[in-house]
């Protein structure tokens, strides 16, 4: 211990503080003022959120409910023959929905053994260097643009279905189903993998200590203690295999037929989101057409809604109980443990040799995961690097795409990106410092989050269509680059509110406490002592909106891109080319340009990746620095 | 007593949703001196003491009846600022809690909030505070180097730093060594038996002998209410209620 120091030095005389008039009356009256007014401007933009899902809603219904008006509401939803285009045109939803079933139905079939073995492995069974590369990889897998996946789907699945199955066309309800099982795979994955790593660590260690193997304790403790979590992490990829478009729309064949036999997973589907990404383009604005492809939202949207309605009410359902009794759970676990050990004729196999087995299945699910994205990779570097040239990246294209470069689609995903986080950020921050800083649970936060979560869970297409209906019609906007921007905006809003939020909730209270006790207000805490730290979680949510801001598709589709534009936009209103649009169009109606295509890809995937590399290095600085 | 007065609560009563967590507290606490606060958990202690610089109007639940007087001016009047009274009344809490900044800007935070510019003006405030906390020694040649990087004793001292430099007439104390080994408890000790010399001190804590060696007078609460109050010497020595003495002599607790 140190020796007495220096006495404390006595300090009554600084005399900065003796403002005139400070007394304990209404000094703060100016900071006071200035908080109450940045509390109301922050809900004001707040409400945003709420205002954007009513607007959103309105739109949707007041154009498909004339659908029903026309067709009849029963009509509509079963029946058996869509054909708007024919002479005698129908409209009959009833293929699409079960289109929409069927391919989602076989994708979860693949993708949840899949993504609950490889959450498994990372959470329990990977040392530390293998789950460094396992983690990131499904990371990456997530990352990867749909229209990318669907021209992987196109030119290498399809065609691998239709050589190794002996069929006319690879194009169906199989070769969908497996890309979507591939796209569905890392939300699952993340979601499972914390709902079982976020399992106490004594439930193990008991389980454990009884001398049971760690496959008893994963089987018996530890997966059914995370049980909700990962029942909540299947709907939420079930929600993201339905709300897909670009890829399902590539490689399904879209005949609006049902499979015959139902089991033929042979046949070409047509799924809700397809349709629209299909007709919305080259639809009569409101002809009887027009308001039917408005009702096929309508349902897209109250499907994905009860899917994640259901997925929210798991979750509220597991952070309710999630104070559990681990003794209930260990004594169940003991007695079912050594119920096995005492009955030794009754088992199977050694738990030695099944846990070898177990761990051999569950490791085998994580390496076909990283294959998938291996191939993928693969397969766009391999053929797309050769495309690469100085006139590719900065040329405009010629000959329909076939020659040329692509430089005003990288400039156009530029300013779309760019535009749509000038729309999204200061949204989305202000948002999520008034949810978290500022108001209790009330009604009004309580509706907020509900607008923001339904925000999470619309489909893209169902923003390209709101952006469509509002923004290009209504606004009068005309198909523009702003138009574009606004859509991706409204489309990664909730993903930076959401990342904002969890940013905000990890700054500890007493940090908010020891600012207080200063004497600080509200919001200059919020300003010096909350947000700084919040800032590189702040950073990664906007980074990885970036990411899927750039590759997304179905929002621009009618909003603002156009296939082929030699010069850049030189106002918000006009249209501009985008890379993921300009693959589609290559991919889809240019035949002889798969060079191109391979180019267009690779550039895009090259950019995406990049970005995400960019959040999950940001993300592993801070955690560093958080550890000391 | 005949000392002057800087705290005092007329019959405050406080709930929390429907927990009546105090109840007819009347207390008045001597200018210049260390007062402690001692009793069960649960009793009471630490609400009473979020009450003196209101710390309590953030939680939501809370409700307040009764009069809580700085100086003889009512904390609670429609006209008082909540926070030039938290400027005024200091706190240092139970588990350090520095700011994600450097040691200087830790300490720095209070001035620049309440209009502090200019940087030799800083640099002095920041250097007198880190020596009235007996921080300086440690941490004038890292003065820039983030605050997180201190031991758990060195971060409640630069914690008391940072509440000096706004100047304040009270610092409220929430079992401020609870989190400590007992080297770096003695020595928050011996800080706050000086810091008496110059500012009030109130401060809670679960340790007896904490409170009968640092502190002038002792108030001991149970169940919300205020059983004792008076010379800490008197509390433990002739304590005036049985249930006091039963309390410090380790009957219950």
């Amino acid at each position: 211990m140190k020796k007495e120091q220096a006495a404390p030095v006595p300090f009554q005389s600084f005399g900065r503080l003796r403002r005139p008039g400070i007394g304990l009356i209404s000094a703060g009256a100016k900071r006071q003022l200035v908080d109450r007014i940045v509390g109301k401007l922050l809900l004001f933009v707040a409400l945003f959120a709420i205002v954007t899902v009513f607007f959103i809603i309105v739109f949707l219904l007041r154009d498909g409910y004339q659908i029903v008006l026309e067709t009849g509401i029963w009509n509509f939803l079963v029946g058996q023959d869509w054909n708007p285009a024919g002479r005698d045109p129908a409209y009959g939803a009833f293929p699409l929905i079960v289109g929409t079933v069927l391919v989602t139905a076989l994708a979860m079939a693949i993708a949840v053994p899949l993504s609950i073995g490889t959450a498994v492995f990372t959470a329990e069974i990977a040392g530390p260097r293998t789950r460094s590369v396992v983690k990131p990889a499904v990371e990456l897998l997530a990352g990867i643009p749909s229209v990318v996946y669907g021209f992987f789907g196109l030119i290498l699945l399809a065609d691998w279905i239709r050589i190794a199955f002996d069929q006319p066309s690879g194009s169906s309800w199989l070769a969908g189903s497996i890309l979507l099982a591939v796209m569905a795979i890392p939300t699952i994955t993340s979601v499972a993998e914390d709902a079982v790593s976020s399992v106490p660590r004594e439930f193990r260690e008991g389980s454990l200590a009884l001398g049971a193997t760690h496959w008893q304790t994963i089987k018996n403790v530890v997966v059914p203690r995370a049980l909700s979590g990962i029942g909540a992490a299947i709907i939420l990829g079930m929600g993201r295999a339905i709300g897909e478009t670009m890829a399902v729309l590539m490689v399904t064949g879209n005949a609006a037929v049902i499979p015959d036999p139902i089991t033929d997973i042979f046949s070409p589907v047509r799924t809700l989101t397809g349709t629209l990404g299909i007709e919305m383009g080259e639809v009569a604005f409101g002809s009887t057409h027009y308001h039917a492809l408005f009702g096929v939202a309508v349902i897209l949207l109250v499907i994905t809604l009860a899917v994640n309605g259901a997925a929210r009410v798991i979750v509220n359902r597991m952070q309710a109980t999630a104070r559990p009794k681990p003794h209930r759970a260990l004594t169940a676990a003991a007695s079912r443990i050594t119920h096995a050990a005492s009955a030794p004729f009754g088992r199977l196999a050694h738990p030695r040799t099944s846990q070898r087995c177990a761990f051999l299945l569950i490791s085998l699910s994580a390496a076909i995961v990283l294959a998938a994205l291996g191939v993928i990779l693969f397969e766009i570097v391999v053929n797309g690097a050769g495309a690469i040239t100085w006139e590719f990246l900065t040329g405009s294209p010629r000959d329909l795409g076939r020659a040329g470069g692509i430089f005003p689609a990288i400039a156009g995903t530029f300013w779309l990106v760019t535009g749509a986080l000038a729309v999204a950020l200061p949204l989305g921050i202000a948002t999520a410092v008034y949810l978290i800083e500022y108001t209790a649970d009330t009604p009004l936060t309580r509706g907020i989050r509900a607008a923001v979560d339904l925000l999470n869970g619309t489909p893209s297409i169902v923003f390209g269509l709101f952006g469509f209906a509002f923004l290009v019609l209504f606004l009068n906007f005309g198909v523009s680059l702003i138009a574009g921007q606004i859509t991706l905006g409204l489309m990664i809003l909730p993903t930076i509110i959401r990342t904002t939020e969890e940013s905000l909730r990890s700054i500890p209270g007493s940090l908010r406490e020891g600012s207080y006790a200063l004497g600080a207000t509200k919001w200059q805490t919020i300003r010096r002592v909350v947000l700084p730290p919040a800032l590189p979680g702040i950073l990664t949510g906007a980074i990885l909106s970036i990411g899927r801001a750039a590759g997304e598709t179905a929002p621009i589709m009618f909003t603002a891109a156009v296939f082929s534009s030699r010069y850049l936009p030189s106002s918000l209103a006009e249209p501009v080319m985008a890379l993921p649009y300009h693959l589609f169009v290559l991919t889809t109606s240019i035949p002889g340009a798969s060079t191109q295509s391979y180019g267009t890809a690779f550039v895009l995937l090259l950019l995406v990746l990049a970005i995400y590399l960019a959040a999950i290095l940001v993300r592993r600085r801070y955690n560093r620095e958080k550890v000391m | 007593m005949d000392e002057s007065t800087i705290l005092e609560t007329r019959d405050l009563n406080l709930w929390y949703g429907q927990n009546h967590a105090l109840i007819d507290i009347s207390i008045r606490i001597p200018k210049n001196r260390v007062t402690a606060l001692i009793g069960p958990s649960g009793c009471g202690k630490s609400t009473l003491l979020r009450c003196f610089n209101r710390m309590n109007d953030l939680i939501d639940s809370s409700r307040i009846t009764g009069e809580i007087l700085f100086n003889g001016n009512g904390i609670h009047d429609s006209l008082a600022d909540v926070y030039a009274i938290r400027e005024k009344i200091g706190m240092v809490f139970q588990k350090p809690n520095p700011f994600q900044k450097s040691i200087y800007e830790n300490v720095a935070y209070g001035p620049r909030i309440h209009g502090v510019r200019e940087k030799k003006a800083l640099d002095r405030i920041v250097e007198e505070s880190l020596k009235g906390a007996a921080l300086w020694d440690e941490a004038k040649d890292r003065l820039h180097e983030p605050a997180l990087a201190l031991s758990g004793g060195q971060q409640q001292r630069l914690c008391i730093a940072r509440s000096l430099a706004v100047e304040p007439e009270v610092i409220l104390m929430d079992e401020p060594c609870s989190a400590l080994d007992p080297i770096a408890t003695a020595k928050i000790e011996d800080l706050i038996i000086r810091l008496a010399r110059n500012y009030t001190v109130v401060i809670v804590t679960h340790n007896m002998q904490q409170a009968a060696r640092a502190s002038d007078y002792t108030g001991f609460m149970y169940m919300g209410k205020l059983v004792e109050f008076d010379m800490t010497t008197k509390i433990f020595e002739d304590p005036g209620e049985e249930l006091t003495e039963n309390y410090i002599t380790g009957r219950f607790g």
